[in-house]
């Protein structure tokens, strides 16, 4: 990097993102960020931060902003990246999960989005409601004489998956392998690059892409009315290669499985600790979509994500090289007061709500339909049949790190009256 | 600076003062028109600032580019007269555009 940095540019040493403190509560971090101005640079992953709304929708909106590193640098530099991260020697996992519509861009991007978004508009997952509500209505139902459960994992970690699964066309009895793959694959971007995360990682992937590979093969025998049924049609004709076609199944089932289970979490917790906007919601449930899209804006689960530029470009006042990489701060932005009128309050109703919990530009979240609707139907179903819904551990233990947001646990009291 | 009057599902107007090179989405956003979600923030990557041009200026706009239409293929009541409105760049030549707002995106 030629830029010499100012104290004033650069990230205080109290920045601590793996921290416990940053976990608990990483809003007042958020804040000092926005409050110094422009862009800040974190040395630990070599990243400029932009943390205020303007700065993070500049840059996901410019089209001098790309993911993937094929633009800006030599496959030798590639590999050396690679090296340095520890994501090299991953035959599978560098085919399937490395490359991927998420990390590709122009033309190629364009062709594997089109490919799938016709399948994630608003009135294709809004014929899964049926289905979904009545998997929800047996899983509480599972669960109603319980009186105390842990939201988290008796409750949320159950629906995205299977949900997805069965969008894709994966039998319901696989579907928890399916989670197991995906958690043990998407642990792997997170901070601990390790050998034996790695080993775990190229598996899991490995047992991953056999598994989709059995599945492609008896659909092209009897094809369905699946998502895996269209993207056979689409390399049949041409669309994408046989590796996409893995690698596209792969990223719809990993994207939306951890986070949305995260943001049931602190979707709920948010409830809690706002009795009041429970109250209204339960008053006035033709809120539950106001609601929905404030708990994502209110606690982001997917609050970092990077962009590279391909030419100079000014950002705040500020010139950065080709090549530098950027932080998208969603988690901060989201709580900007410049954009959000009392940005820190919880308010179920609040309209318009242009948060950018789901990204923006060209990469913007292909599932945030289906991510609304589990949300939507899973508190609906909730407050519908159980009147009292408290808080049991008043300080539920958030995940650490800058790239997940959600609680871990969350024991709540459910009661029929 | 060019007018656009936006005329939301229930038949009420609002007219606003658009700058030319801005989108007709930008406009509206910029204007509390919240009809116009736009969450993709005008990358046509979404379908949620769909919209519909008054009869005459339909004709007086440039068509849809590939990309657009098939993302009109995509909106929720999706007419002839659809366009997205990040996909449509204001100019002199709009002055007095009349867009009618879908009476929702989803
Ligand atoms: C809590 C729920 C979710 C959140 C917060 C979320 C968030 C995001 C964000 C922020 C991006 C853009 C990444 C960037 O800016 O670089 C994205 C992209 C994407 N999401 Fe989601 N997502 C969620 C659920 C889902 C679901 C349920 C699915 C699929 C079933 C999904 C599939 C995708 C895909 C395929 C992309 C890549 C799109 C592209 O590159 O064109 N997401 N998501
Ligand atoms: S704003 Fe997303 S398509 Fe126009």
């Amino acid at each position: 990097m030629a830029e010499t940095l100012s104290t004033q540019s650069r990230v205080e040493a109290a920045f601590a993102p793996l921290s416990p403190d940053f976990a608990r509560d990483p809003y007042p971090t958020y804040k000092a960020l926005r409050d110094k101005g422009g862009l800040h640079y974190f040395e630990d992953f070599d990243i400029w931060l932009a943390s205020r709304f303007e700065d993070v929708s500049a840059i996901v909106m410019d089209k001098r902003m790309v993911r993937s590193l094929e633009d800006i640098a030599t496959s030798e530099e590639i590999a050396a990246i690679q090296r340095a991260g520890n994501w090299h020697d991953m035959p599978h996992h560098s085919r399937f999960v490395q490359f991927s519509l998420l990390d590709s861009d122009g033309a190629v991007h364009d062709r594997l989005r089109k490919q799938v978004f016709k399948l994630f508009t608003p009135a294709m997952i809004a014929k899964l409601r049926d289905q979904i509500q009545a998997y929800v209505d047996r899983l509480i139902d599972s669960l109603a004489d319980r009186g105390q459960i842990d939201f988290v994992d008796d409750l949320a970690a159950h629906v995205p998956g299977h949900i997805i699964g069965r969008l894709l066309g994966v039998p319901d009895e696989d579907c928890p392998q399916l989670r197991i793959w995906s958690e043990n694959i998407v642990q792997f971007f997170d901070v601990d690059r390790s050998d034996e995360r790695k080993r775990i990682a190229e598996t899991n992937t490995t047992e991953f892409y056999e598994y989709l590979t059995a599945l492609k093969h008896e659909r092209e025998r009897s094809p369905k009315d699946d998502l895996i049924s269209v993207l056979i049609e689409a390399e049949r004709a041409g669309a994408m290669s046989s590796d996409e076609f893995i690698s596209t199944c792969m990223l719809i089932l990993m994207a939306g499985h951890g986070s949305t289970i995260d943001v049931l979490g602190s979707g709920m917790h948010a409830l809690l600790r706002f009795p009041e906007q429970m109250a209204r919601l339960r008053r006035d449930p033709a809120l539950i979509q106001t609601a929905v899209q404030e708990m994502f804006r209110y606690e982001s689960p997917l609050p970092f994500f990077h962009r590279h530029c391909i030419e100079e470009v000014e950002i705040g006042g500020r010139n950065f090289a080709r090549g530098t990489k950027f932080g998208l701060l969603y988690g901060a932005a989201n709580r900007d007061p410049k954009q959000f009128e009392n940005a820190d309050t919880f308010d179920i109703g609040r309209t318009p709500n242009r948060h950018l919990a789901f990204g923006g530009g060209v990469h913007f979240c292909l599932g945030n339909h289906l991510a609304r609707l589990d949300m939507d139907i899973i508190f609906s179903t909730l407050l519908r049949r159980f009147p009292t819904i408290e808080l049991v551990d008043e300080k539920p233990e958030y995940k650490r790190g800058l790239s997940v947001r959600g609680p871990k646990r969350l024991q709540i009291a459910i009661k029929p009256t | 600076m060019p007018r656009i009057v936006f005329v939301d599902a229930e038949g009420k107007s609002t007219e606003v003062q658009a700058e030319e090179g801005q989108s007709v989405m930008s406009a509206a956003v910029q204007n509390g028109i919240d009809a116009i979600a736009a969450e993709c923030g005008g990358s046509c990557a979404c379908g949620t600032c769909h919209c519909y041009i008054d009869g005459a200026w339909a004709d007086r706009l440039p068509s849809p580019d590939y990309q657009e239409q098939d993302m009109l293929d995509c909106v929720v009541n999706p007419e002839e007269r659809s366009r997205l409105s990040c996909q449509i760049t204001v100019s002199d030549a709009l002055d007095g555009l009349v867009v009618h707002l879908p009476a929702g995106q989803y």
